[in-house]
């Protein structure tokens, strides 16, 4: 298009990016192709839907500005606290990654025994070549999007999981994703392929980033690939508490075949501005898939939030419940859709979002989408944007407990139905940090 | 199952066979002023000249132009079938007779037979407050009974309110609307003619319903009505548009402006039902403004065309301001209604409601698109929205699109949507006590639109509950 706007050169990707070069031929040119996209294509209109509430420039990376900075000093200790879980068996796995830049995997005896793989994606292309070839950038490629192209292209490591047909790992896979300091930019990649009749309990945590914006900014730009073969059942918790200088990107699809299930639990207190697509498809007959989202601004935070259901496959089941809480000037906008194709015949898919403002000044938007393209379905969808009803404040009053008292009774109740729903190790932690935004109410 | 399918769509290509006789009816005209086809300064200038304009209406018209000139099409919506329009082939005004018509008698013959299968005179006997019937692109017949002459209420085409009310018109004309909106309003601006001009003064009810038909009868014709609703402090006003047209072989575009005040107290409803030809593209833009404890309802059918892109607005702008839009779309074969509401709550205490209810049949696909704005001032705003989808065939295809933004905590906003087809249990029901498995789902599907025909006055509800059993034989068959 000729009205397209001349990028400054160091907002293209360079021919010499070392990142381009690794791995083995497919790879590279896989990567050269994203590459190619990414410099090709233009940065996404603002009139687009997608884009409507959040500036993409916001997501491009100066490649001059980045430099490969150090860590933040909470990481070690999260670190250690999920290796003690791990050798209390309360996870079976501990994956830290820092950056893509130093990947270290820990995996129980029961796990490895079993015949589950986690490992550094660059291993895995070594190791399983012909498993990787087959699933990498099938759902997140150049083609989804000019960010996704990005990370296509520039991720320097990720994290493979793969669970072997008819093996169930009970425990949590807990993956920490920590980001650099301030003037860094990570691309997170993760593929994970549950195998027929398995099962995967997935905890995807991102961390880090530069601490405050006036330190300088941090990039995030992450990519998720799950694949659920027949009859497997995921469960995948999405949590990202990264910190207040951070710009962050995320790319979360999954496909699931006849009768596999699909639990996904995105939740997001972090980042200056945040943006997150989360996408299922249900391409197979018998297929369920569940999504209980939650977020909690604070301060002047900015959450850009997509859902999607996509129905390929008739005979298919899909339920959404995305919560959000705002309070001082954040913002939120969502859009969720579900999609129903023609031969997608008896479907049922249902969406819920919910919006609550603890005062003036927070934000929200809500547009929650059908697209219905045969007629023997049953799809609804409700969405509500309100405050607290003071009714049920002053009942809490009447019976003696003070107003903030009763906010943060309210707010607990509100998410409980997402929360109830983590891993036991998490829900304490994930209760923890929503009471300690509400300190101040 | 499939093979039944198979037969009603078989017995679908046969449905519109006979709408040539039934609605299809065109009489051949004379067209006084054929204008030239395409759009630029020198037909503005034309059009303007012809009807004897003020100098400030003829400069809007220019710049209005301009405006069209250098606005893209929109690029979302169907982009397939807003590619089919061609602006250089529609002929931008036309004027079949040279006068006004003061009296049903001088209405010239072929004419009053076009209105007579409409059932016009008919109604206006009974019921009509005022019959301002748009054939072609001006008002050729203009009545108005004395009574409403005596209360002061102004109920004219647009041209003649421009003519005898300039002052209002000048004060009010683009302020709801203006030319910079959307690329259609702009060229409505630019070429208007025609539509309806209709202010009540101040604490006037006006008891019987004002109405309005409009048709377009020229192919490759456009017809931009300009539509100017005004009620004063207090007034209380009904005024229906209603609509069919002849079926044309080639494309035509129909683009009005409405705009809509209702000041401090008063309450408007606007009532439409849209039935044009199945080639018809009906790209409107209308808006309303409701002023202190004032109130403003749409109540909008739509039935016909190709593609519709309809959002009736309403701007809440005083405290206590009331908004209501109630909106039915019926899609059947390679028919899109991409219809929807808009409101924007712009002060305190303010409330409105959105109910939307489409059908797909066949191939058709309905849209609702929709927006809610509560801006920062408007404390204690109260929306809801409910919007209600039935489908029927396997290709049918319908969408929702709502966008709620909301900049203030003290608010409570309800969005509410379904999709489904007729429901097996229901037929069963239906046909167990012995009806036809297509009388059971004809009264479905009426029972669906219920909340909407109940609305209507009662020769529009008979009219529309015919005109969905004629849609549903096909598929019954």
């Amino acid at each position: 298009m000729s009205n397209d706007i001349k990028m400054n050169d160091s907002f293209l990707i360079p021919d010499l990016s070392p990142e381009l070069e690794r791995g083995p031929k497919w790879l590279r040119e896989l990567r050269y192709r994203s590459r190619d996209e990414f410099n090709r294509l233009p940065l996404p209109r603002r009139g687009l839907h997608l884009w409507r509430y959040t500036d993409p420039n916001k997501f491009l990376v100066d490649s001059n500005s980045v430099t490969d900075s150090s860590f933040g000093i909470d990481f070690e200790s999260t670190a250690k606290d999920l290796l003690v879980q791990l050798t209390d068996k309360h996870l079976d796995g501990v994956v830290t990654d820092q950056g893509g830049r130093v990947i270290r995997v820990s995996l129980s005896e029961e796990a490895e025994k079993a015949g589950v793989v986690v490992c550094r994606l660059s291993d895995a292309v070594e190791q399983h070549g012909e498993l990787v070839e087959k699933y990498l950038y099938q759902q997140v490629n150049s083609a989804t999007g000019k960010f996704e192209a990005m990370n296509s292209a520039l991720w320097n490591d990720g994290v493979f999981v793969y669970i072997p047909d008819g093996v169930t790992v009970e425990r949590p896979i807990h993956l920490l994703r920590e980001a650099g300091l301030a003037n860094s930019a990570q691309y997170p990649r993760l593929l994970a392929v549950v195998g027929k009749n398995a099962e995967l309990n997935l905890v995807d945590e991102y961390t880090g980033g530069s601490p405050a914006m006036d330190e300088g900014l941090s990039y995030s730009n992450s990519a998720v690939e799950i694949f659920g073969l027949q009859d497997s059942r995921t469960r995948y918790v999405s949590l990202q508490r990264q910190a207040a200088g951070m710009n962050s990107y995320m790319t979360h699809r999954a496909k699931i075949e006849d009768g596999a299930t699909m639990f996904t639990i995105p939740l997001a207190f972090g980042a200056a501005l945040s943006k997150a697509n989360f996408g299922v498809t249900l391409a197979g007959k018998g297929t369920e898939s569940r999504m209980y989202g939650m977020l909690f601004g604070s301060g002047r935070q900015m959450f850009d939030n997509h859902t999607m259901h996509q129905h390929t496959s008739g005979e298919t089941w899909s339920n959404i419940d995305f919560k959000v809480v705002l309070r001082d000037k954040a913002n939120s906008a969502y859009t969720g859709l579900i999609r129903i194709e023609n031969d997608a015949k008896t479907c049922e898919a249902y969406q819920e979002n919910r919006n609550l403002l603890l005062n003036k000044g927070a934000k929200a938007e809500t547009i929650p989408e059908l697209e219905i393209l045969n007629e023997d379905v049953s799809c609804s969808h409700g969405a509500t944007i309100g405050p607290i009803d003071p009714m049920s404040i002053f009942y809490l009053n009447s019976r003696g407990i003070d107003t903030p008292t009763a906010v943060r009774m309210i707010v607990a109740g509100y998410v409980e139905p997402t929360v109830s729903r983590l891993p036991e190790d998490l829900k304490e932690r994930v209760r923890g940090y929503i009471m300690k935004r509400l300190e101040s109410i | 199952m499939s093979d039944k399918i198979r037969q009603q769509n078989e017995n679908l290509k046969t449905l519109n066979e006979d709408y040539a006789t039934k609605y299809g009816f065109r009489d051949p005209v004379d067209y006084f002023h054929k204008g030239a086809q395409g759009v630029n300064h020198e037909v503005v200038e034309m059009i303007s000249k012809m009807k004897n304009e003020p100098r400030w209406m003829a400069d809007i018209r220019h710049e209005a132009l301009d405006i069209f000139l250098s606005k893209p099409m929109p690029k979302w919506g169907n982009q397939d079938l807003l590619g089919e329009i061609d602006f250089e082939k529609i002929f931008y005004f036309m004027k079949p007779i040279e006068n006004q018509q003061t009296s049903w008698d001088d209405v010239p013959e072929y004419i009053k037979n076009t209105f007579d299968k409409l059932g016009i005179p008919e109604a206006e006997k009974n019921f009509l407050g005022g019959v301002s019937a748009q054939y072609e692109s001006e008002v050729v017949y203009h009545s108005m009974k004395e009574e409403l002459k005596e209360q002061g209420i102004v109920f004219l085409d647009m041209d003649s309110g421009l003519r005898e009310f300039p002052d209002i018109v000048q004060k009010y004309f683009g302020t709801v609307i203006p030319a910079m909106d959307n690329k259609f309003s702009a060229l409505n601006t630019a070429v208007w003619s025609g539509g309806s001009f209709i202010y009540v003064p101040p604490g006037i009810d006006v008891k019987i319903p004002l109405q309005a038909y409009f048709r377009i009868n020229a192919e490759n014709m456009g017809q931009f009505e300009r539509t100017l609703i005004i009620a004063d402090k207090g007034a209380r006003v009904h005024y229906i548009e209603g609509c069919t047209a002849p079926v044309y072989s080639t494309d035509s575009l129909h683009s009005a402006v409405v705009e809509v005040i209702a000041l401090d107290d008063a309450y408007i409803r606007y009532t439409t039902i849209q039935n044009w030809a199945r080639n018809i593209f009906n790209l409107v833009t209308k808006r309303a403004s409701a002023y202190k404890n004032g109130t403003v309802e749409w109540v909008d059918g739509n039935l016909g065309s190709r593609l519709t892109m309809k959002y009736p607005c309403i701007q809440l702008l005083g405290e206590g301001a009331r908004g209501e839009i109630l909106s039915v779309a019926f899609a059947g074969v390679s028919q899109h209604q991409d219809a929807g509401a808009k409101v924007i709550h712009a002060a305190p205490n303010t409330s409105s409601r959105i109910t939307s209810k489409s059908i797909s049949k066949d191939d058709g696909r309905a849209s609702y698109r929709g927006l809610v704005k509560v801006h920062k001032n408007a404390e204690n705003a109260k929306v809801s929205v409910e919007c209600d989808a039935l489908l029927i065939g396997e290709d049918a295809r319908s969408d929702t699109y709502p966008t709620m933004e909301i900049d203030h905590d003290e608010v409570k906003i309800e969005h509410e949507a379904r999709v489904s087809k007729v429901a097996e249990e229901q037929l069963f029901y239906l046909t167990s006590r012995g009806l036809t498995e297509d009388d059971a789902r004809l009264l479905i599907v009426n029972g669906f639109m219920e909340p909407f025909t109940k609305e209507l006055p009662l020769e529009y509800a008979v009219e529309l509950n015919r005109l969905i059993e004629l849609e549903m034989e096909g598929s019954i068959g």
